[in-house]
This record gives C-alpha cells, sequence and structure tokens, in this order.
C-alpha cells in the first residue's frame, strides 16, 4: 500500500490508531468464522465520526476498498478484509453518549457492546431488547449489519424494530442522518434497509436505539421431552392457543449434553429440551403461563422445572446460551449452521438433519429457536481427520438446502457475508439479487464499502438511463452489467 | 388519462415498462383512501391483484396480494382467530397495497408497530419490467437487503408492490377501553405521560380532544384485562378524570367515532412527530395557536409514541400560517410537521413536508435507481421538496 496513503491514515487518526505490521494485523484477518482470513494492508481505528468521514474520503480518493469492523464476533465472514484494502475499527468508538429515560431512548457509538446499553439502563428499570448469544462482546454496529436477534425475538423484533435512528458515513465520506428519536422523519425509510446490509452500504457512527421497561413479571419453563418431535408438538399447541411467548427454545440430547459438560445448568437427560419464558403484566403472564404448563403436560414433558427466581433463570439460559461454545466439550470442532424453516415444516427438516447425520457420520447438534424456526445445527468434526473440516462444511451446506425447499431462508441471524453468498442464488432469482443491488448502487456506486460480502457476484453501477457503454471492467470479461 | 388494471405482478411490470418507455408518467392507485396527486398520464390500479390470500396459521404469517382490502384480508385470517394488527381508517376500503405504500397505522401502532415492523416478504413490479421479491415467509430471515422495509412508505414511487407477507398476531379473546376525560388540554397531555409510565402492556393510548380525552385499550385474557384496566383507571381518577369503562359494540363504535373525528370528511390534516415527553407541551401550544389564528382543530394522536394528528378547519391563509408556526415548533423539538392532506392551495402555500433533512440527496439516489425516468408516482417524495 502507498506510503504516502498510510501517513495520511495516521494523520487522521494519529500514530497510535494505525496498524500495519503483520503482527497487528492478525487480529484482524478474520472474525468469529475463523476458517476464512484475509490480511487487510492496514487497520485504522478512529475515535469520531469525522475522522471516519477523512478515512472514508482517502480511501475514495485513492479507490482503497474498506472493511468495516466492530468487535469481531461475526458469523458469516462479514467482516473478512479485503485484498488491497483496509479495515476500520469501531471498537474505540465505545461511548454511551445520552440516555433519555422518559422517552425509552439512548445514543450510542458504534464500539458499545449489546449489553452494555442494558447495564447503562438497568437501574432505570429499563432494557435493551436484541440479546444475541455474544450480547456480552458483540458490538451495536455490528448488530446493526447483521440486523442480530436473539432469543427473544420471537416477540420483539430484531435490531431493526430497536434503532430508531442512525448517523452514518456513506462510502463518499459525507455524513447522514437517517431517522432520529423521534419517530416517522419524512421521506424513504433508508434506516430499514441499513439494517442488516452487512456493513456493505455506509459506516454507521451513531446509533439511537429504543429502551424498553422491564416487564412487571417473567415466568422461565424448562421442560424435559422423550423426543424433539414432541417438544415440537408442545411450541405448535402453545401458538395454537394463541400465545406468544418472549421466548421458545430447543435443545437435542447431544447440545444438552454439551451444556451440562460445560456450565452444569442441570438440564434434565432427556432427548430434548425447551426452554418457554413468558413477560408481561403479572395478571396476564400468571394466567398464560398455566396454559403452557398444562399444553407442555399433555404433549408429553417428562420434567418441568419453572424457575424460581432470576438465579434460577439465569441458570436455564446460561445452558442455552453456552449451547454453542459448549460442543467443544463433545468434539475437537464444530461447525456452526444457521437456518430458517416455517415453524411448521420443523419436523420434517429435522428427520432430514437425523437422516443426514446418519449419512455423513458427523455427529449433528441441534439448538434452534423453535418459535421461529431458527435452526442452528452444530456439525461436529475432527479437523485432524484430513478432509473432514470440508466434509463438515459441504453437510453444513445441505442443511440449508433443506432449508430452502422447505421455504425457509439461509440465515436467520448470522448473515450472508463472505460464507454463504453462494447460496443467495438458491433463494433469489436473479432478477431479486439485481433489484437489491440497485439500493448498493445508490449507495455506494463504486463498489468500496466492504466489496464482495452478501452478493454471489459483483455488479457494476452502470449509467442509467441513456445509451449503453460497456464498462472497461465489463469489456475485460470481469463483470457483466447491471 | 389512461387506467390500467393489471391481473398479476408480470402484468404490473409489462404496463410500467411500457409506461416508461413511452416517457408517460404513472400514478399508483388502491383504494384511494389517500390524496393522490400529482395525477399521472397512465393510472395503475390494483384492484384486480386480489386472488391468494395464503395464510399459514401454524407458522402465524400470511401472503396477501396489494388489491386486497385490509377488512377482506382480516375477515380471512379471523378464521383461524388470527388478524394483521393494524387499524388504519377505513379499513373497508384501504388496501394491502396503498397501506404498505404509506406505511399507514392506526391507535394500535402503540403495541404492534407500523407495517414496517410486520412486513417480512415483498414481491415487488418495477419500471424496468422484472418483478423482484425480498425477505420471504419466515419471521427470521437476515438474507439480502431488506427491501419491503425500503418499499413502506415509500408512496408508489419506487416500485409497485403486488403482493406482501406479514407476520401476524392471535385474535385477543377479550377487549375493553378505559375512557378518561380531564377538563383541559394540558392536563390531557400530563394525563397521558402519567399512563405511559404504569407497568401494563395496552394495544392503544390514544388522546383526543375537544373533548379532551384519553382512550386505553386492553386486549388479552379478560382477567388480565380487567386487572390492567383498573390499574389504569385508579391513575385517572387520582388525577382528576372522570372514567368510562366501554367492551363490546360501545367499545367499537367509540373507536370508529374517535376515528371519524380525523377521517370522516376531506380537509387538511397535519401529523406532528415529537418526543412523547413534548406532546403535552405542544398539545398547549396549539391550543394558544389555534384560538390566536381563529383556525378550527382536532386532535387525536398515538400519545406513548409522540404521534399527534391534527385536523385543520377555516381561513386557508390562517391555516398556512398555523402549519409554519407548528412545524418551527416541531422541528426545534427535533420533530416534523407533515400535512397528509390539504387543499392544494396550502400544499403550494406551505408544502408538505417542511424542510428537508441531509438524507435527501441519498434518497434521491435511491429513487434515480428504481425509476430513472421518474415515471412513478413523480412528486410525492420528501426528496423531491
Amino acid at each position: 500500500m502507498n506510503h504516502a496513503f498510510l501517513l495520511e491514515l495516521a494523520h487522521v487518526v494519529g500514530p497510535d490508531g494505525l496498524f500495519t505490521d503483520a503482527s497487528d494485523l492478525l487480529t484482524y484477518e478474520s472474525d468469529a468464522l475463523v476458517h476464512l482470513r484475509a490480511t487487510p494492508d492496514a487497520v485504522v481505528l478512529p475515535q469520531t465520526s469525522a475522522q471516519v468521514q477523512q478515512i472514508v474520503k482517502l480511501c475514495r480518493r485513492e479507490g482503497v476498498p474498506f472493511v468495516a469492523r466492530g468487535h469481531g464476533t461475526g458469523l458469516s465472514g462479514g467482516a473478512l478484509p479485503v485484498k488491497d484494502g483496509i479495515v476500520i475499527g469501531l471498537s474505540r468508538m465505545n461511548r454511551v453518549l445520552d440516555i433519555d429515560i422518559p422517552n425509552l431512548r439512548a445514543v450510542v457509538e458504534p464500539g458499545v457492546t449489546n449489553l452494555e446499553i442494558t447495564k447503562h439502563v438497568a437501574p432505570f428499570g429499563c432494557y435493551y431488547a436484541p440479546d444475541p448469544s455474544s450480547q456480552v462482546v458483540c458490538s451495536i454496529g455490528g448488530n446493526i449489519a447483521e440486523n442480530s436477534g436473539g432469543a427473544h425475538c420471537l416477540k420483539y423484533g430484531f435490531t431493526v424494530h430497536h434503532v430508531l435512528g442512525v448517523e452514518a458515513v456513506l462510502p463518499d465520506g459525507e455524513l447522514v442522518h437517517l431517522g432520529g428519536p423521534v419517530l416517522d422523519a419524512p421521506g424513504l425509510d433508508l434506516l430499514g434497509v441499513l439494517v442488516g446490509s452487512e456493513g456493505t452500504l455506509a459506516i454507521v457512527t451513531k446509533a439511537t436505539v429504543r429502551l424498553l421497561r422491564r416487564p412487571e413479571k417473567v415466568s422461565t419453563l424448562l421442560a424435559g421431552f422423550r423426543s424433539i418431535d414432541a417438544a415440537g408438538e408442545a411450541v405448535s399447541a402453545i401458538i395454537a392457543n394463541g400465545i406468544v411467548p418472549a421466548a421458545v427454545e430447543m435443545m437435542d440430547r447431544l447440545t444438552i449434553e454439551a451444556a451440562e459438560a460445560a456450565v452444569h445448568p442441570n438440564f434434565p437427560k432427556t432427548d430434548a429440551v425447551l426452554i418457554v419464558e413468558l413477560d408481561g403484566p403479572e395478571s396476564e403472564v400468571d394466567e398464560l403461563f398455566a396454559v403452557v404448563e398444562s399444553l407442555c403436560r399433555q404433549c408429553g414433558a417428562i420434567t418441568m422445572e419453572v424457575a424460581a427466581d432470576p438465579a434460577q433463570r439465569e441458570r436455564i439460559w446460561k445452558g442455552r446460551k453456552a449451547a454453542f461454545a459448549a460442543m467443544g466439550r463433545v468434539s475437537p470442532n464444530y461447525y456452526v449452521q444457521d437456518g430458517v424453516v416455517p415453524r411448521t415444516k420443523l419436523p420434517d427438516v429435522l428427520r432430514r438433519i437425523r437422516e443426514l447425520e446418519a449419512r455423513s457420520g458427523l455427529r449433528i447438534g441441534n439448538v434452534f429457536h423453535a418459535g421461529d424456526g431458527n435452526l442452528h445445527p452444530l456439525i461436529c468434526y475432527d479437523e485432524a481427520v484430513p478432509g473432514q473440516a470440508e466434509y463438515a462444511e459441504r453437510v453444513a451446506g445441505e442443511i440449508l438446502t433443506y432449508c430452502i425447499e422447505a421455504g425457509g431462508a439461509i440465515t436467520g441471524e448470522h448473515g450472508v457475508g463472505m460464507d454463504k453468498r453462494a447460496y443467495m442464488a438458491q433463494m433469489f432469482g436473479q432478477d431479486d439479487l439485481d433489484t437489491m443491488q440497485l439500493v448498493r448502487c445508490a449507495f455506494d456506486p463504486s463498489g468500496s464499502c466492504n466489496p464482495g460480502k452478501v452478493f454471489p457476484t459483483p455488479r457494476l453501477c452502470g449509467e442509467v438511463p441513456g445509451p449503453y457503454r460497456p464498462h472497461p471492467v465489463e469489456r475485460a470479461g470481469l463483470a457483466e452489467r447491471f | 388519462m389512461t387506467q390500467v388494471e393489471p391481473l398479476d405482478a408480470a402484468g404490473v411490470a409489462a404496463a410500467l415498462q411500457s409506461a416508461a418507455a413511452q416517457n408517460l408518467t404513472v400514478v399508483v392507485r388502491g383504494g384511494g383512501t389517500k390524496s393522490a396527486e400529482p395525477s399521472g398520464e397512465v393510472v395503475l390500479s390494483t384492484s384486480r391483484l386480489t386472488m391468494g390470500i395464503d395464510h399459514v396459521a401454524g407458522d402465524l404469517v400470511a401472503t396477501v396480494p396489494a388489491g386486497a382490502t385490509l377488512e377482506t384480508v382480516n375477515d380471512a385470517l379471523g378464521r383461524e382467530r388470527q388478524w394483521l394488527p393494524l387499524d388504519p381508517p377505513r379499513p373497508g376500503r384501504a388496501t394491502i397495497g396503498g397501506i404498505i405504500a404509506t406505511n399507514d397505522s392506526g391507535p394500535r401502532r402503540h403495541r404492534f408497530g407500523t407495517p414496517r415492523d410486520l412486513i417480512i416478504g415483498i414481491e415487488i413490479a418495477l419500471v424496468n419490467g422484472r418483478t423482484a421479491r425480498a425477505g420471504g415467509r419466515v419471521v427470521k430471515n437476515v438474507a439480502g437487503y431488506d427491501l419491503s422495509k425500503l418499499l413502506c412508505g415509500s408512496l408508489g414511487s419506487l416500485a409497485v408492490v403486488t403482493s406482501a407477507t406479514f407476520k401476524l398476531s392471535p385474535v385477543p379473546p377479550y377487549s375493553q377501553t378505559l375512557v378518561a376525560t380531564v377538563s383541559d388540554i394540558r392536563r390531557l397531555g400530563e394525563l397521558a405521560r402519567a399512563v405511559t409510565d404504569v407497568p401494563v402492556a395496552p394495544t392503544a393510548i390514544e388522546l383526543q380532544s375537544p373533548p379532551h380525552r384519553l382512550l386505553v385499550r386492553f386486549e388479552t385474557t379478560e382477567q388480565a384485562v380487567r386487572r390492567q384496566t383498573d390499574l389504569v383507571r385508579a391513575i385517572c381518577v387520582e388525577r382528576g378524570a372522570t372514567c368510562a369503562i366501554v367492551s363490546g359494540q360501545p367499545e367499537a363504535d367509540a373507536w370508529r367515532a374517535h376515528e371519524g373525528r380525523l377521517f370522516s370528511s376531506e380537509g387538511t390534516i397535519l401529523k406532528l412527530a415529537v418526543l412523547s415527553t413534548d406532546v403535552a407541551d405542544v398539545l398547549e401550544r396549539l391550543r394558544t395557536l389555534t384560538a390566536e389564528r381563529r383556525v378550527e382543530c382536532e386532535v387525536i394522536g398515538r400519545a406513548a409514541l409522540g404521534i399527534v394528528l391534527v385536523r385543520l378547519s377555516g381561513d386557508i391563509g390562517a391555516q398556512g400560517a398555523l402549519v409554519s408556526e407548528l412545524r418551527l415548533e416541531a422541528t426545534g423539538r427535533g420533530g416534523s410537521a407533515v400535512l397528509l392532506s390539504a387543499p392544494l392551495s396550502l400544499l403550494r402555500d406551505v408544502g408538505r413536508w417542511g424542510a428537508p433533512s441531509d438524507a435527501m440527496p441519498l434518497m434521491r439516489a435511491v429513487k434515480h435507481q428504481f425509476d430513472p425516468r421518474n415515471t412513478l408516482n413523480p412528486g410525492v417524495g420528501a426528496w423531491e421538496s
């Protein structure tokens, strides 16, 4: 990379905000999807929106692509560096700027962690609702990029429902404000499409988030079942009775064993456990919780444990949230898949996964958000066995085809990133993908903001309308015209 | 003016492409419940896009055609005791496509949000002659850009929505509304604040004036409805309000009358958006200004969300002056004041939207990508002011 350019970057962020040594760059080679790696030419760590603007303007001038990065907890390679590009790390922009309890709003910088928001507002009886399993470490900027969910999004929705406004730096270096603390800002809902765009449209430098008041009552049930099917029936019965729980989570025997070995949540030794949580006004929760207990019993629950206090609830959730990491206790390596099926198709798809497990010879643990059909199969493998890592990846990929065939989606919360670009064409037609890229062309016509992510093939933002003129890259046969 | 009524998404796309090729402008029309201005050379009606409501009750989702009215859709979903929890004005005429295009909602926005919060998938037809889908039929889905949210509130200016998939809610077993009346508008604002702080989960906290009333609706199991209503009533009585509780037909009538205050006839409707803590001050200011300007006004609004809808009548010049003053008041508080409907002369005088934001160039760029020849609903967007 051009030395003069690096000097200019150093001038913007100060010498301690620029990293170019190979050893310093190691940290930034991948996000939490560690099998995809690339080394950036440089990493810059700005501390203000103005610095982000200056960096992006320099990149634009030099034609250098850039990748924004939060705390690197992403699971789809969304923050994977690009060749000849730089990484703009937002970890030093980590201030909580404003808390407005009467209006239930907080303004934060992108490097603030998800859980930190809740910690700041908890003394006022409030919390920030989206709760991805990585909430202790993941950044709000990353949550916005991925439209993160969590166990409680069945009732409360995703990041897109809780971020009311952002300040963002566009790929040309201009600063824009989309939405804000007041609802219904005039104009197009660009915020609605920016959230979940995986860092390909802009770099968010501030976010106004919605806070919720802690519900008056929370009731949590841990029920053990003889089979996944029986647990699934209980979920269907709950929904059919007009009850929308705050969360419904399911784990199978393998993930129960793993969680037990790792964090000792004292789960029953059954083929499936269901965690059902209701929250809201006490009168409503008490009445509906009794119905949920009775439905679980009718569907064959063999153990039932109701959290008597917050400590017991926390223990139950610890078992669930540790499920991914816990797989390390029962398998040397594992691959986390993220797919979605319509809830009514869960039994069919789980049956196919069990057949795949038998056929492939690889153990597959299942932990999932049962209320909304979001599966997280964990494919166990041993990278010491030659070829097994690649084999596990193929097995994981086959599960995605089951999801698509069932009318579902290739990712419910981890994002497409680099990992699943190839599957986009299975879920969407070319016209669908081209239409999505119209948005990309409006935000980032030069394609310098996290290029190569989300879409299976890059597209050129041609001049429209007007006579057709082949782009030089197109003439060279490197891309096709949009 | 030509009117076209395509039968399906492909037909819409073909009509749009043909109009664009001839440099004709197209105005998209649903139930005609919102003012569509200015008119185009081609009117594209969604009235025949009504076939095939696909409801999967077990998944709590439904895919519905753009030309279907909300009432038709909810009648169909109601057979399985589910509904699309939106209550914009005139549900018997308002179409799904129009509701998405305007991101319209009603009092239950308090609990359920707007179409943007409920939509999970969309099919659109574009001026380039193509149709496209985004999202899907599952609630949790982060694959690709979420065009469905971008289309919500885009006023038919980017593409024509041909069908959409929504997450649904169970129809609650019981509903009851507390009507609390106070003596003046400032007290109303204060009462709304107090009620917002009570740990209950209403589906609507709605203010109306005059007379100065707060309507708080609960919809869940009967026992939980009664307990929550009692809690809120105690707060209201403590603050000097006269309270009544309605259920069944009288409740339905009360809500119909509430909506009718603003939407029963043509006229000027201004939407003020501010922080909920500013609602009391804004109402007070509204009272002073309307008295000074001798403009008649009626107000309804989502008290806890900071959305206040004002119906104005009287001299157009005075209305214009009032709108400008209220706009200053709202924008000074970080909000906005948008004319949802108004006589053309008033729109010419003060504009629909107010001051543009720094995002307008980006909005224009998005519009240009989707509709490079400015074929669709030209002139309607805030980015064109």
